[in-house]
């Protein structure tokens, strides 16, 4: 809106346009002058004949005439006008728009000599400079997946010969070894190891960045995925003596990758095991919803404080914990498994009390997604987007939006669509009124880079005022 | 009689460490450096397994396998068999294993233990 205010500005002063002057000077004085010098004649000429009545009705037909031009001057100019003003500033307005919604390319074309057209020119200007830049930023962030891509691999070929000798030796190829050097080995080869799953797992993010995950859709009943997989991980969860126990809905048989949903399934039960204290238990459940299948894993572990909650599924993030060097892990297998949620266009989020253990969420569409979108995973440009977000809500629901912030947050629900329904709820209960909801709507779309605006604009104009009434009495 | 493998690999590391591990194992080993170097050694040799890295300079391996009919051929490569599998490598019928880089050394062993078996 700012945008919008700043530009009818600039250009209602910028208006005083010498050409228009001119011409404005030239029909309204210059016309009515010479009606009014043209009545003085008739009137001085009529005194020395007295035929008074038949001068009247003429002067009268002559002013009506005057007034007619002076309308059919003003009308022409007023058309004018409102073309070679209204029209650019309105063509203006909406590529100020686009740029904003982040098209880069938007071009105008003022032909009309003034400092409209000036105006024109300088805007051209500056989204060829901003396409330049967009242009830049994807070739360099290109070139940040591929960089990764590249040395995961040469990363890669020297672990074969590398792990290869050192098993080797470990088993006695070259001889037999003491107990010291047997220990010594052992570390080495369980780093190596670990190196080795780090660059795999590097690797898979550098995929999932480029949409070059691969998925391999059949027709899979889940149910058979999640008894499978829980019969595996039950072997790793009996040396801590944890019960995996099933709560699984009856599924419909769906398109799916079955691998990349045991993936996931693995990776958060993996994680649950290494959380849980010994003799516990581990829930995972399925729940066949609407469109989508809503799986979840249980633990009954140490748990997460919310900042945690927040920032688990970020790479390399693990919670400060004592027991995490035991623990092992590459840092990556959530950000790994948000990435796959999300490539199917899925959620992840857990929710969690610390010492009372998670509960690890994620979602399957009951359609695939065929078209994989890239999803930014190491750098993602989520903070910013989210720090946008933090700030509406400030600002629409005082106090209270920090709050109700961290709670989305941590439900993972920041994306749009759950904003939008986060709204609906407000504007459903009378917490904020219909039109400052659309308002918060907006402007959260724009956060998003929405081209269109929810409601149509002029609505949306007269409400911004309300909106901004009623926050200010706030 | 003790049965002969021929590694092909264009990293002499790779090449050597496999070729240790076979012959401790009481393998022939005969080595070649890429596809050419592979075709050259088969036309006086004749193993009866060939263990085939599938990035190698020269000759593409999808040619070098097209020339290979009677002998098992199993790949050892960093590449993902989801990724051989969609090239069309893995369809002659000839091609019998598929070891992914970095290998297990003792996995390694009982794979080629069970592909030798008559």
């Amino acid at each position: 809106m700012d945008a919008e205010k700043i530009t009818i500005k600039n250009l209602l002063l910028s208006k005083i346009n010498r050409k228009f002057t001119l011409l404005f000077i030239i029909v309204a004085l210059v016309a009515p002058a010479l009606g009014i010098y043209y009545f003085y004649l008739m009137s001085v000429s009529s005194f020395s004949q007295s035929i008074f009545a038949e001068q009247v009705e003429l002067l009268r037909i002559i002013a009506i005439m005057i007034m007619v031009l002076i309308a059919i001057n003003a009308g022409v100019i007023g058309f004018l006008v409102s073309r070679s003003i209204s029209r650019p500033i309105k063509e203006l307005y909406k590529a100020t728009r686009e740029v904003e919604s982040g098209n880069y390319n938007v071009r105008l074309n003022i032909k009309t000599n003034d400092e409209i057209a000036q105006l024109g020119e300088a805007f051209n200007l500056t989204t060829s400079a901003l396409s330049k830049l967009n242009e830049e930023r994807k070739e360099i962030d290109n070139a940040k997946t591929e960089f990764l891509s590249i040395t995961s691999h040469e990363l890669r070929s020297p672990m074969t010969p590398m792990k290869a000798q050192l098993q080797m030796l470990k088993e006695g190829y070259f001889g037999n070894l003491n107990d010291k050097q047997l220990e010594s080995l052992s570390i080495i080869v369980r780093n190596a190891d670990r190196l080795d799953n780090i660059i795999v797992d590097f690797l898979e993010i550098s995929r999932i960045e480029a949409a070059r995950l691969k998925f391999n859709f059949k027709e899979t009943d889940l149910k058979q995925t999640v008894i499978d997989i829980t019969k595996f991980m039950q072997a790793y969860a009996n040396e801590k003596n944890i019960e995996l126990v099933t709560d699984i809905d009856n599924l419909p048989i769906i398109e799916v990758d079955a691998d990349r949903v045991s993936q996931v399934v693995r990776n958060l039960v993996n994680n649950a095991i290494k959380f849980s204290n010994e003799n516990s238990k581990i829930e995972i459940s399925t729940k066949l919803k609407e469109n989508f299948i809503l799986f979840s894993v249980r633990d009954y572990g140490c748990g997460l404080t919310p900042e945690n909650q927040i920032r688990v599924f970020e790479p390399f993030y693990q919670a400060e914990d004592a027991n995490r060097r035991i623990h092992g892990g590459t840092g990556l297998g959530l950000a790994i498994c948000r990435g796959i949620v999300e490539s199917q266009k899925g959620k992840i989020w857990v929710e969690s009390k610390p010492g009372k253990g998670c509960k690890f969420y994620f979602t399957v569409p009951l359609t695939p997604v065929r078209k994989i979108e890239p999803i930014k995973v190491l750098f993602s440009p989520k903070g910013v987007i989210e720090s946008k977000i933090r700030d509406e809500f400030k600002t629409t629901l005082g106090p209270l939006g920090e709050g109700e912030f961290i709670d989305l947050k941590g439900k993972n629900s920041l994306g749009k669509d759950d904003l939008f329904e986060y709204i609906d709820s407000l504007t459903k209960e009378y917490i904020i009124s219909q039109e400052i909801g659309y308002d918060f709507k907006n402007r959260i779309g724009k956060i998003y880079g929405e081209e269109k605006e929810v409601i149509n604009e002029k609505r949306d104009m007269v409400f911004q005022e309300l909106g901004d009434e009623v926050l200010t009495r706030d | 009689m003790a049965k002969t493998v021929l590694v092909v690999d264009d990293e002499p590391d790779i090449r050597d460490s496999v070729e240790i591990i076979l012959k401790t194992n009481g393998y022939n080993v005969i080595t070649a450096v890429d596809g050419n170097d592979c075709l050259d050694k088969l036309k006086v040799t004749k193993p009866d397994l060939i263990l085939l890295d599938i990035m190698m300079p020269g000759i593409p391996v999808d040619d070098v396998v097209k020339q290979i009919k009677d002998i098992k051929i199993a790949f050892m490569s960093v590449v993902r068999i989801s990724d051989a599998r969609k090239r069309g490598l893995c369809e002659q019928e000839n091609i019998v294993d598929f070891f992914q880089k970095p290998f297990n050394v003792s996995d390694l062993i009982d794979r080629v233990e069970l592909l030798l078996k008559d």
